[in-house]
């Protein structure tokens, strides 16, 4: 516990870490004041007509779908210009994932129940980098300046002490976390009551965001241990800097082009980019044109699923598996 | 005396793709007994620091036996680890927190008393500056909070790696003086340095390491005695006709400027009376005493070709490669 405190001392004092504090700070507030003055409450006959264009903008959707079923049937010749799918499902309202509503039509009215999931996106990107960089640099400085060989003479247990300095680290950065989405969230929730609209914000709503933000947190997490893993590796902050620049230039951008070129099936599934992104959104879908190749039926789409939970086994055995490395090399290695 | 620290037959190589193998050190033996101020003199490369890292675990040794207060190095080291105060060469402090802030990190971590932290900025001479950050500090002021650093456990043993760097010449007297009341209060110091006269100084024992190797180990007078030629500094009107005089009885003489020097001298009446006897008349016999220097330049080779700017490494073993243990003997 002692060592847990000294650490969080150290944590809190880098320099480093205020200045991504303070720029997480300075994001929140842009985003915050350009919201803040973008953003007006609707008067009453703005809610009036937004609403009568929502419920129009439905109505066509619905007669758009009964005109393309009776084309299907033979019932209506249309005219030629009008485009229509194949499968009148595809436009479907109730198949939609949402329907037209007010707020897409009040401009310069910001709604919390719209914008929240992008916006929390936002704030999980700056955390996910947060994260990385911190745990990189956290350990990397403390390598090369000496100050683990200093702890060592005082505590000369490894495992404890690098031990001792990641868990610091999530802990912290998971508080960081927890506290600013709070934060962030909360605010953008009383500009939607005050400057804007709250929208509709039932269980539903707040389920899915809360599971966005469950998602984005672990995610915080596996880039902190991620970064941290690295750098213990490679003794410095630049080699997990390095290995992420390296890792993405070569295999997200040079592999990637490589393999649709030689037309590798299912190639996201090997794009760690695939499975943070079908992490974070629950599950995602891939197009792959060879996934119909030989099929003669319209009912193949191309898509193949990425579920989250497949996708979060990868996260966690690439980030467990480094930092499995990383605890075993600084076990033995040679601290000069 | 029990043992505090105990090495035997120690061996580190170090291996790089750039420079290949390298031994650092090859099968080194030190052994320091409770209450000794223990002096570890080496030159640049010869394998203190890797030694005195691998005794504290910093480093992996490829064989051999260490101990520490009676217990295992590094296996069973955390047992006596709030024991041990240690620097190793100069410590980096975070540059952003004071000097008192450090240790109480330091003293959180290694749950010593918070207390303590002022009490050792006393005895390191930093009390009043003890609030100003890190980064502002002298190179000298930085080794004395590194000396608190190993202090503020109230530590058995002591080892402080060049405690010496960066200090003015009061900041030494004063080390010297808190080396010295550490060693009168039972803390038992191993201290490594270049400043051979200091190690002479504060020092009862000395270990001399060269290549990896013990050259030279025992007390600080019984190593300087072993190295005695028994040589006198003697003036003399006339110094030509005195060599003849010292040669025909059967004594070494040689010119050295405007005085001899007359070596295997057990008896230095004999010189005078032989002189004498001849009325030459001595104006000056004086001892010539080795100090730690010489002896140090002496056995590790430092000082062979003085014209020659001598590289890192370039020392050397006695020749035989014996080693000269004034607690054991000479061993082959």
């Amino acid at each position: 516990m002692n060592l847990v405190r000294a650490e969080l001392e150290r944590l809190s004092a880098r320099r480093f870490v205020q200045l991504m504090v303070v720029l997480l700070v300075v994001a929140f507030a842009v985003t915050a004041a350009t919201t803040l003055v973008g953003s007006h409450k609707p008067s009453v006959s703005e809610l009036n007509s937004a609403r009568g264009q929502a419920a129009e903008a439905r109505r066509d959707l619905e007669a758009n779908h009964q005109l393309c079923l009776a084309r299907q049937n033979g019932d209506v010749v249309g005219d030629s210009d009008d485009f229509f799918p194949s499968d009148c499902s595809a436009i479907d309202p109730i198949r939609q994932d949402r329907l037209p509503i007010p707020a897409d039509f009040l401009p310069g009215v910001f709604t919390f129940a719209d914008q929240a999931e992008p916006l929390l996106y936002f704030l999980i990107a700056f955390l996910v980098l947060f994260g990385f960089l911190v745990g990189a640099s956290y350990i990397g400085a403390d390598l090369t300046s000496g100050g683990v060989v200093n702890l060592l003479l005082w505590r000369p247990r490894r495992t404890t002490v690098l031990a001792a300095k990641l868990g610091t680290l999530l802990g912290a950065v998971l508080v960081l976390s927890l506290l600013a989405s709070v934060a962030y969230l909360a605010t953008f929730w009383v500009i939607g009551q005050t400057a804007g609209l709250p929208g509709r914000l039932d269980g539903e709503f707040w389920s899915s965001l809360g599971a966005v933000h469950g998602r984005g947190l672990v995610l915080v997490l596996l880039a902190s241990a991620l970064g941290f893993a690295i750098a213990t590796l490679g003794r410095h902050t630049s080699a997990a800097l390095g290995a992420l620049a390296a890792y993405a230039v070569v295999w997200e951008l040079g592999a990637r082009l490589v393999l649709e070129i030689v037309d590798a099936p299912n190639s996201d599934l090997f794009m760690l980019s695939s499975h943070i992104g079908a992490w974070l959104n629950g599950g995602a879908r891939f197009y792959d044109e060879q996934i119909c190749r030989g099929s003669t039926g319209l009912s193949c789409e191309g898509f193949y699923t990425m579920t989250w939970g497949v996708s979060l086994l990868v996260l966690l055995a690439i980030t467990g598996g480094l930092t499995a490395a990383a605890f075993a090399v600084f076990r033995r290695r040679d601290l000069i | 005396m029990s043992a505090v620290i105990e090495i035997e037959g120690l061996r580190k190589t170090f291996q790089s793709l750039r420079s290949g193998r390298r031994v650092a050190v090859d099968g080194f033996d030190l052994l320091v007994e409770a209450g000794q101020v223990h002096g570890f003199l080496g030159p640049n490369g010869s394998g203190k620091t890797t030694t005195l890292r691998a005794l504290l675990g910093l480093v992996r040794a490829d064989s051999g036996r260490m101990a520490v207060l009676g217990e295992p190095s590094p296996e069973l080291l955390p047992r006596v680890a709030g024991q041990v105060g240690a620097i190793v060469e100069s410590p980096q402090f975070f540059g952003n927190f004071s000097g008192y802030r450090t240790l109480r990190l330091l003293a959180h971590a290694g749950g010593v008393p918070v207390s303590r932290v002022d009490e050792v900025l006393d005895l390191v001479g930093l009390h009043d500056r003890g609030d100003e950050r890190v980064k502002g500090y002298s190179l000298g002021m930085k080794q004395r909070l590194a000396v608190a650093s190993a202090l503020l456990k109230d530590p058995r043993l002591l080892i402080l790696d060049e405690p010496a760097n960066g200090l003015d010449p009061a900041g030494i007297r004063e080390m010297r003086d808190l080396m010295r009341s550490l060693a009168a209060n039972g803390v038992t110091v191993l201290v490594s340095s270049h400043i051979l006269g200091e190690i002479q100084l504060i020092c009862d024992h000395v270990t001399i390491i060269s290549q990896g190797r013990r050259v030279a180990t025992g007390r600080v007078d019984e190593v300087l005695a072993g190295h005695d030629r028994h040589e006198f500094l003697v003036r003399v009107a006339e110094p030509e006709r005195a060599v003849e005089l010292l040669h025909a009885a059967e004594l070494t003489a040689v010119v050295d400027g405007g005085a001899l020097v007359v070596s295997g001298v057990s008896d230095p009446t004999v010189v005078s009376r032989v002189l004498g006897e001849q009325g030459l008349w001595v104006g000056e016999l004086t001892p010539l005493r080795p100090d730690l220097e010489s002896v140090f330049l002496e056995l590790t080779g430092a000082y062979e070709h003085p014209s020659v700017p001598r590289q890192v490494g370039d020392s050397s073993l006695p020749q035989g490669g014996a080693v000269i243990d004034l607690d054991r003997g000479v061993d082959a």
